[in-house]
């Protein structure tokens, strides 16, 4: 019976692997190796020891493009987890029209971030963009801007438009895991006359922990990730400025056909990503073991 | 019942005495649910924004600016976004590609998190570890290796390439899903399946599958919807205009359109109608999906 089952185990598991190693694994390893190459698209590449790395750390699109790659997997993590958190509390404590209005704010993320990036574009227009229509009519209009095209603003615009996309997410696994607070340790709470403040500091979030694993985990992996959104807006302009580590392996690889460099750029990608997240969960179960 | 409780109170009128406890509470919840409800409206103001320009004319938006009201609606966007626009086609890749992906990734994801789960061979921790990894795989260091084999094995430039990224990308979260679910799931009916001298794949499916329709029904739409908002993979992986999906072809199409923003918008409503419908009919399946696909195992 057990060898039967062991034998369809695998026979089950044959396809499912088969087709992940085709698809992830071995594109995976294969970038790897060409990171140590100069491949550029045509023919094969000679092996070339550490100089794409050696040429990486010279380069200042890679120093800028990991640079907001973090300040966006920083920021990506902590406002959307801020805001979810805080949609989720406030929707959970009502209960007439709860569900429209959660529905309202879950609309977003059935989107693609190709319509995301265009809305938000037209929103930061500089001459009749929504943006600064409203700051205008609110008699606010120094501060009437360029968004996009400042160099200043322009990376903060864009992850302001995902953020919008994003914060549902957050929202959702909060109110799945509020579900799970204990009724009674808060209604004993406030019976002990503990303020709305207390309570949330001593009983839900505590009893949230779960969910903030996930959501975090979740937010730093789209955050690292994030490519679509910053192609659509700005094409990772003005002046490069808002390109992430993802789009600049993209350029590199597939608009000058540096395959070699590009192959590098996303190893470290990876690894930066793999660095990240390995440290969040390591963290985690630390946390999980002395709590 | 708490939520009778709260009708109870909310009927009430403002005057009637209420038990002290209740009173603060009950006064803050009005305007609490009147300020998200105001927040929820703003939050959709750029949805509203596209649909209401889609149906604008260029005209009145090139006189009075791309926010500005108009009193002069039409359909014509929609028209041509279809025939001159090439949105149809762009459609029909996407459904051409999303409904194979997402079926074959959901069935390799089932048949893993069933072995995984349930048949639990040696070594099975370790494969779903594996296959657990590819969600924190960025995407980009898979795209020279995949575009070099796709180029040589003849693919490059067809919908193929989408379809089988998307088959394999996608394991990884199936196989959790449905991993997690399974774990949950009595598994007496299978001990009688077994006694009554079924193979494992009958089982799987006369017994295990019928159970599972809650989870397959969160994972697909949650599927679907991933593959049909895909950009990078077409992007990279097909360069003639009737081989793009949908993402990648509207996004071409506004350098063709770049002052006609009744015909841009149109297409990004046409492009996101299928993934806000499913999203609409099967809201419960997809947030469940959402908050399965989140629960880490």
């Amino acid at each position: 019976m057990t060898i039967r089952r062991t034998w369809w185990a695998w026979g089950f598991l044959a396809l499912p692997i088969l087709t992940y190693g085709i698809t992830v694994v071995w594109p995976a390893l294969y970038s790897f190796y060409h990171g140590f190459t100069d491949w550029k698209a045509v023919g094969g590449g000679d092996w070339t020891g550490t100089a794409n790395f050696a040429r990486m750390a010279q380069d200042p699109s890679f120093a800028r493009a990991l640079r907001n790659t973090l300040i966006w997997t920083v920021a990506g993590v902590v406002v959307p987890t801020v805001a979810g958190l805080a949609l989720a509390l406030g929707l959970n404590r009502i209960t007439r029209f709860a569900k429209v209005i959660k529905s309202f704010f879950f609309l977003p993320l059935a989107l693609s971030l190709v319509v995301v990036g265009q809305v938000w574009f037209w929103i930061y227009r500089p001459e009749d963009g929504l943006l600064n229509i409203v700051l205008g009519a609110l008699g606010l209009d120094s501060w009437r801007h360029a968004w996009l095209s400042d160099p200043a603003t322009a990376l903060w615009a864009v992850m302001a438009a995902w953020g919008w996309q994003q914060v549902a997410l957050a929202m959702v696994i909060f109110l799945a895991g509020l579900t799970t607070v204990p009724r009674e340790l808060t209604e004993a709470a406030q019976v002990d006359g503990a303020g709305a403040w207390q309570r949330l500091r001593a009983v839900v979030l505590p009893a949230l922990r779960p969910s903030f694993v996930v959501v975090i985990s979740l937010n730093m992996i789209n955050a690292l990730k994030s490519f679509d959104i910053v192609y659509v807006m700005t094409g990772g302009g003005p002046f490069r400025q808002t390109e992430t580590l993802a789009v600049l392996a993209y350029r590199v690889a597939f608009k000058t056909y540096d395959f070699g460099y590009g192959s590098a750029v996303s190893a470290v990608l990876f690894v930066v990503s793999a660095v990240i997240i390995g440290l969040f969960f390591a963290w985690n179960s630390w946390k999980d073991r002395h709590a | 019942m708490p939520d009778t409780a709260v009708a109870e109170r909310a009927v009430l009128p403002p005057q009637a005495p209420a038990p002290p406890a209740s009173r603060p509470r009950r006064a803050s919840r009005a305007p609490l649910a009147a300020a998200l409800a105001a927040f929820a409206v703003l939050f959709l103001v750029p949805c509203l924004g596209v649909l209401y320009t889609s149906l604008k004319t260029d005209a009145e938006i090139a006189a009075n600016g791309l926010w500005a009201p108009s009193g002069d609606l039409t359909l014509d966007n929609y028209l041509q976004a279809l025939t001159a626009g090439g949105t149809g086609r762009y459609l029909l890749n996407s459904l051409l590609v999303t409904i194979p992906a997402t079926a074959i990734s959901v069935a390799l994801g089932t048949l893993a998190g069933y072995a995984i789960a349930v048949l639990r061979p040696r070594a099975g921790e370790f494969i779903g570890f594996c296959l657990l990894a590819g969600l924190f795989v960025p995407p980009q260091i898979l795209l020279i290796p995949l575009f070099a084999g796709f180029n040589a094995a003849g693919l490059y430039d067809t919908l193929f390439p989408m379809i089988i990224v998307h088959s394999g990308y996608g394991i990884s979260l199936c196989t959790l899903v449905m991993r997690n679910f399974f774990r949950g799931l009595p598994m007496e009916l299978r001990a009688a399946g077994l006694v009554d001298g079924a193979g494992e794949p009958r089982i799987l499916a006369s017994i295990v599958l019928p159970m599972s329709r809650p989870a397959l029904a969160a994972l697909a739409t949650l599927q679907f919807t991933f593959i049909w908002n895909d950009f990078l993979y077409p992007l990279v992986f097909t360069r003639s205009d009737t081989m793009r999906t949908v993402m990648v072809g509207i996004l071409q199409q506004q350098g063709q359109y770049s002052i006609a923003y009744g015909v841009q918008a149109a297409m990004a409503v046409l492009a996101s109608l299928p993934t806000v419908a499913i999203f609409i009919a099967f809201q419960k399946h997809f947030i469940a999906g959402l908050t399965a696909g989140a629960v880490k195992g």
